[in-house]
């Protein structure tokens, strides 16, 4: 009996922990370091690449949002904190925002507020908003808004523009009419060749400008067309008037400068758009992947395309490498992934550096356009730093690369992330 | 021999407690540090009416921190018409030749009616302040 209580006793201290804590009794022992002080963020980054995940703005009260990261206030353009990717869904209150003009709606009165379908139609209609609740189907889509320039602080050489880190993009589940049934209730008129979609919002720039009317167009003879939503809900709740309020353009699998906000106007055109949204701005260069050089456009080489669907991405969401992993600790990593090309058919992590790659679990799926999350168990086997890589596929056969992008938009960033661990000693 | 044994008991029990309050030593606890930062304020919920209006009352301006200095008072004047200035603040430092096609395509392609010589301050301002180079803490 006292044999064993001995063993016991002796097995619970340990024999080497036993040395050690009696060195520290009588050594005075210390901790290595002494607690750290919380640091913040700089206010800029530049002219190197911004290396955090967020941009660097302070995070702002805005009406019906989360506190959400500031890029600009008039007009508003806000960036989704890190960590509300945790989801497949990302929270209305914590979705992004990006206008363009400054005159953007502060109310909106229902009882006076139709959507107007008009230009090249047989029948122009004035729909209220309970016209599109009740006479129209009500169809729902998942589907990412991701902004163009959604991690232009990547991009080296910097470009002018909004600084966003990787935050101007969301998943929702939107719900609302088709663009289909509302067109084909209007009648199309036969000559007719794209349709232009305008939106509450102006510029104090002078008529003709793009600084005064934010307009987009789609070809008729698009498919996504057929895919194209009338958004009057999302993730089952009214927009929030920053978010587009009271109803928006939804196209599953483009960029979201086609997704107008307060979409107030449906024009079908008998010609191509030539307004600054569509000839001038959000042009990307007709290259593989949409890159160029500062050179080649300098000497005016670089044919353009208006900018269209979205590259496959994906992200190491959580942990986030704020803080430190204990060696031989199995951590779930976390993410998300999208393409708008397709269903995400893989994803990929790697420990070290993109060298080697290990294939992740993929969560439920939602549909070919949303986020679709992943997860893997990672347990670093010994103390040091890990440059951890995630990587995408999607139905297409597209895979993200390891190259950079550039052109002088600061579109299409997609090149595979990577997230610094740091694992510590623990025994 | 059985007193013995409980002598060695004892002795380990004893050890075994200076161990246990030798490791309890091995953490830190009780910092707090006064800082700087700022907080956000928790807001009310807004009182609602029956109308048709959906409202969402004014958007907060955030006014930048900025450089004083010669063209200052101009930037103020005119790139604020369109924009707030904190689109100059959240770029990263540009080249002087970047920030002229800036204030260029804002007249030219936007149509911002800015007076030739007003430009030119600027122009200057931006490329005193905003570059690589030139770029202090703002």
């Amino acid at each position: 009996m006292t044999t064993i209580s001995r063993r016991m006793l002796l097995s619970s201290i340990g024999a080497g922990g036993a040395g050690l804590v009696l060195a520290n009794w009588l050594g005075g022992h210390e901790l290595a370091q002494q607690p750290r002080a919380s640091r913040n963020v700089p206010s800029f980054t530049g002219p190197g690449a911004n290396s955090f995940w967020n941009s660097v703005g302070p995070v702002v009260n805005e009406p019906q949002k989360a506190p959400l990261i500031l890029l600009t206030d008039r007009p508003v353009q806000l960036e989704t904190p890190r960590h509300y990717f945790s989801s497949t869904f990302t929270p209305t209150e914590a979705f992004y925002v990006r206008w363009h003009l400054d005159g953007i709606p502060n109310a909106v009165d229902l009882k006076e507020w139709r959507l107007r379908v008009e230009g090249s139609v047989q029948k122009p209609l004035t729909l209220s908003l309970p016209d599109l609740l009740t006479k129209f189907r009500s169809v729902s889509v998942a589907a990412v808004n991701q902004c163009s320039g959604n991690s232009r602080s990547r991009l080296q050489p910097r470009v002018a523009g909004g600084q966003w880190g990787n935050g101007a993009m969301g998943n929702a589940l939107w719900t609302g009419v088709k663009l289909r049934d509302i067109l084909n209730a209007a009648g199309v008129k036969s000559g007719s060749v794209e349709v232009q979609f305008q939106g509450l919002d102006t510029g104090k720039g002078p008529e003709g400008f793009g600084s005064n009317k934010f307009m987009k167009s789609l070809g008729l003879d698009n498919p996504v067309l057929d895919e194209c939503i009338v958004a009057y809900s999302m993730n089952g709740e009214q927009l929030p008037m920053l978010n587009g309020f009271p109803v928006r353009l939804v196209v599953p699998g483009f960029f979201a400068t086609y997704w107008m906000k307060s979409l107030t106007w449906i024009r079908v055109l008998d010609k191509s758009d030539d307004n600054f949204w569509m000839k001038t701005a959000y042009r990307i260069p007709d290259t593989p992947r949409g890159t160029t050089t500062p050179e080649d456009v300098q000497t005016g080489k670089v044919k353009t395309v208006p900018i269209n669907r979205m590259p496959v991405r994906s992200f190491l969401i959580s942990p986030d490498g704020s803080t430190k992993i204990p060696a031989e600790f199995p951590v779930t990593l976390r993410g998300i992934a999208f393409s708008g090309a397709g269903r995400v058919t893989k994803v990929e992590v790697s420990e070290d550096g993109a060298r080697s790659w290990r294939v992740a679990k993929l969560g439920e799926d939602f549909g070919a356009y949303s986020f679709r999350t992943w997860e893997m168990l990672w347990t670093p086997s010994r103390p040091g730093t890990y440059q951890v890589a995630v990587r995408a596929s999607d139905e297409k056969g597209n895979t993200q690369p390891d190259e950079p992008v550039w052109n002088p938009g600061g579109y299409l960033w997609n090149r595979s992330e990577r997230q610094e661990f740091v694992v510590g000693s623990a025994a | 021999m059985r007193i013995r044994k409980r002598v060695v008991v004892l002795i380990l029990l004893a050890l075994s407690t200076l161990a246990t309050a030798a490791l309890y030593a091995d953490f830190q606890s009780g910092y707090y540090s006064p800082t700087g930062a700022a907080s956000l304020a928790q807001e009310a919920p807004p009182k609602l009416s029956l109308d048709g209006t959906y409202e969402v009352g004014v958007y907060p301006i955030y006014p930048p921190i900025f450089p004083s200095g010669d063209g200052a008072q101009e930037v103020k004047a005119y790139c604020n018409t369109c924009h707030s200035a904190r689109y100059i603040t959240t770029q990263p430092p540009l080249p002087a030749a970047v920030w002229e096609a800036e204030v260029n395509k804002m007249a030219n392609t936007y149509g911002a009616s800015i007076p030739d010589d007003a430009k030119q301050k600027i122009i200057q301002y931006l490329q005193t302040h905003f570059t690589p180079e030139t770029r202090k803490k703002y």
